[in-house]
């Protein structure tokens, strides 16, 4: 059972008609995303979202690596997403399915070809050592829309990161502890983020950030990956029944507005999480004859 | 009435609970299972609860029951109602999903109000029904069995059979509140539901001429937000005034 179980003939047409009088089934407007809900764990780069019912887990982690060969310069970056049981019960532990290849896939040409985390900046000593940035992507609860909620919540996990501090002394390589460096945030090029878009009805209905439901009744989608100055860095259209073109220009436009609303807002819960860190981080932890666990609020 | 008592599964039913009117059989409700039936006069009904819940008792209708507490798994049990979805059908049955991602269950062709081989209706994959839990079977593999008649009478009592238009809305299993709606919506023309115990609930507003899609919507919205904020009712009053002005369905 690898495939989501099919929508019945009577929601499927109820979908479409309700669209067809520009009503959702959420009561939201076609360019309305659902409530947003982003927050952050107790290490650096542990991201929880919950985009409506859809709920994500990223996990960033960094480790010091040989660099590859014939780039000698660049670090590593690689983003992984696996679907788990947990998600669906149409996911299996393990085997992958067109969803995950094809999510993976917008991630990969989004957040890491147009080079939203510089790379070159993770070299410590060419050729020999550099860092490997990974996120891990979890996804705990599925009700649609999965590329945007893992795009969001990447960008904010990469924002968020801290990797320990390293530095080349007579040729070898020193990585700090926590403890002993603050850390140090990786450099972020700018801020991609993707908006997906589903097709109704000819694609005289466009809406964003569907539901599962909403997705299973749609006919095509397109997705746009958009940074919050108007690049357009990705714009893809793999299936489903032809897009009007004049749609795809306008809902670009659309897309900028969302991408500048949510890069605002999770750029307001990141300024709000690393005040808080630094309230009650390192004057405790400094202090000197304070061994014991950092008390944490 | 004694104190509410709270079972957890394989716990037994004290005797003290049981209900001692004897001229009726004892009837059990979903999540119970009986392990032995009084053989003599002195001996008693031992009962176990398969699911955790609120054990309630009816001395009336000398009925035992389990109130189960929202979940999203829905094990078929007998006599339940549920909303069905046809997935194939074969020579004898149509094959139904009731749950996704489980074990298709079986529903007769001719199980249907006046259903002869001439008459039987002919549902399309994807088409739903409004059917009842005829026999679970025993043991794993079993197939659940559905009817849409009741076999005592040949008719489809509560309104079984297929259910054609609407809207599904999927909330917890267990789930069965709807107040308010109808007395706000009356001037609309009311609305047709029905309630499955696999978590779904259907809605048709046919007679609501042009605003049949919002006030669809608008049941389903009352539904799935009294579901997941465990709403009391005071708060799903106040819910269904905000979604039906949010909705423009009333002043």
């Amino acid at each position: 059972m690898s495939k989501e179980a099919q929508l019945s003939i009577a929601e499927r047409d109820f979908i479409l008609e309700a669209l067809r009088e520009n009503v959702r089934l959420d009561g939201r407007q076609p360019d309305d995303y659902r409530p947003l809900d982003l927050s952050f764990g107790e290490e650096y780069g542990h991201v929880k979202l919950q985009l409506g019912k859809t709920n994500i887990i990223v996990r960033i982690s960094a480790e010091v690596t040989k660099p590859r060969e014939d780039r000698p310069f660049d670090g590593l970056f690689n983003i992984n997403l696996e679907l788990s049981a947990m998600g669906s019960p149409a996911w299996e532990n393990g085997r992958t399915n067109d969803i995950e290849a094809y999510a993976t896939n917008i991630l990969d040409r989004i957040i890491r070809h147009s080079n939203a985390l510089d790379t070159e900046s993770l070299c410590i000593l060419k050729g020999v050592s550099c860092w490997s940035i990974r996120a891990d992507v979890h996804i705990i609860d599925y009700d649609g829309n999965i590329t945007d909620a893992a795009c969001i919540a990447i960008m904010a996990g990469l924002q968020h990161f801290r990797r320990p501090d390293a530095v080349v002394k007579d040729g070898r390589v020193i990585v700090y502890g926590v403890e002993q460096r603050v850390p140090v945030a990786l450099n972020i090029t700018h801020k991609p983020l993707s908006v997906t878009f589903h097709t109704f009805n000819d694609s005289k209905h466009v809406i964003v950030d569907a539901t599962l439901k909403e997705e299973q009744a749609a006919e095509g989608d397109i997705v746009i990956g958009i940074n919050s100055v108007g690049d357009v860095c990705y714009l893809s259209k793999y299936a489903g029944s032809p897009a009007d073109a004049m749609a795809i220009v306008n809902k670009t436009n659309v897309a900028w507005e969302k991408v500048k609303e949510i890069n605002v807002a999770v750029e307001k819960v990141l300024q709000a999480d690393l005040a808080k860190r630094a309230k009650i981080g390192m004057a405790d932890e400094s202090r000197a004859e304070n061994d014991r666990l950092v008390q944490t609020e | 009435m004694s104190a509410p008592l709270v079972l957890l599964p394989s716990d037994e039913v004290p005797q003290d609970h049981l209900p001692t009117n004897n001229s009726n059989p004892l009837r059990l409700g979903p999540g119970l299972r009986i392990l032995s039936q009084p053989s003599s006069k002195g001996s008693n009904h031992v009962l176990t609860a398969t699911q955790a819940g609120l054990l309630t008792t009816d001395a009336k209708r000398n009925t035992v029951s389990l109130l189960s507490f929202p979940n999203r798994r829905y094990i078929p049990t007998v006599n339940d109602f549920v909303i069905a979805q046809i997935h194939h059908s074969s020579v004898d049955f149509f094959h139904c999903m009731v749950t996704p991602h489980t074990a298709h269950a079986l529903l007769g062709q001719l199980s249907f109000e006046g259903a002869s081989k001439k008459t039987r209706p002919m549902l399309k994959q994807g088409e739903l029904v409004y059917a009842r839990v005829q026999s679970v079977g025993v043991g794993a593999g079993a197939e659940v069995e559905l009817t849409c008649v009741n076999p005592a009478t040949g008719k489809a009592d509560g309104g079984l059979g297929p259910l054609t238009g609407g809207m599904v809305f999927d909330v917890s299993t267990g789930l069965v509140v709807l107040s308010e709606l109808g007395k706000k919506l009356e001037s609309l023309g009311g609305f047709e539901i029905a309630v499955g115990r696999n978590g779904k609930v259907w809605v048709d507003c046919s007679n609501a001429a042009e605003s049949a899609v919002k006030v669809t919507i608008a049941i389903g919205r009352c539904l799935q937000e009294t579901d997941q904020q465990n709403l009391h009712t005071h708060d799903q009053k106040k819910l269904v005034m905000k979604i039906l002005r949010d909705m423009k369905l009333v002043s």
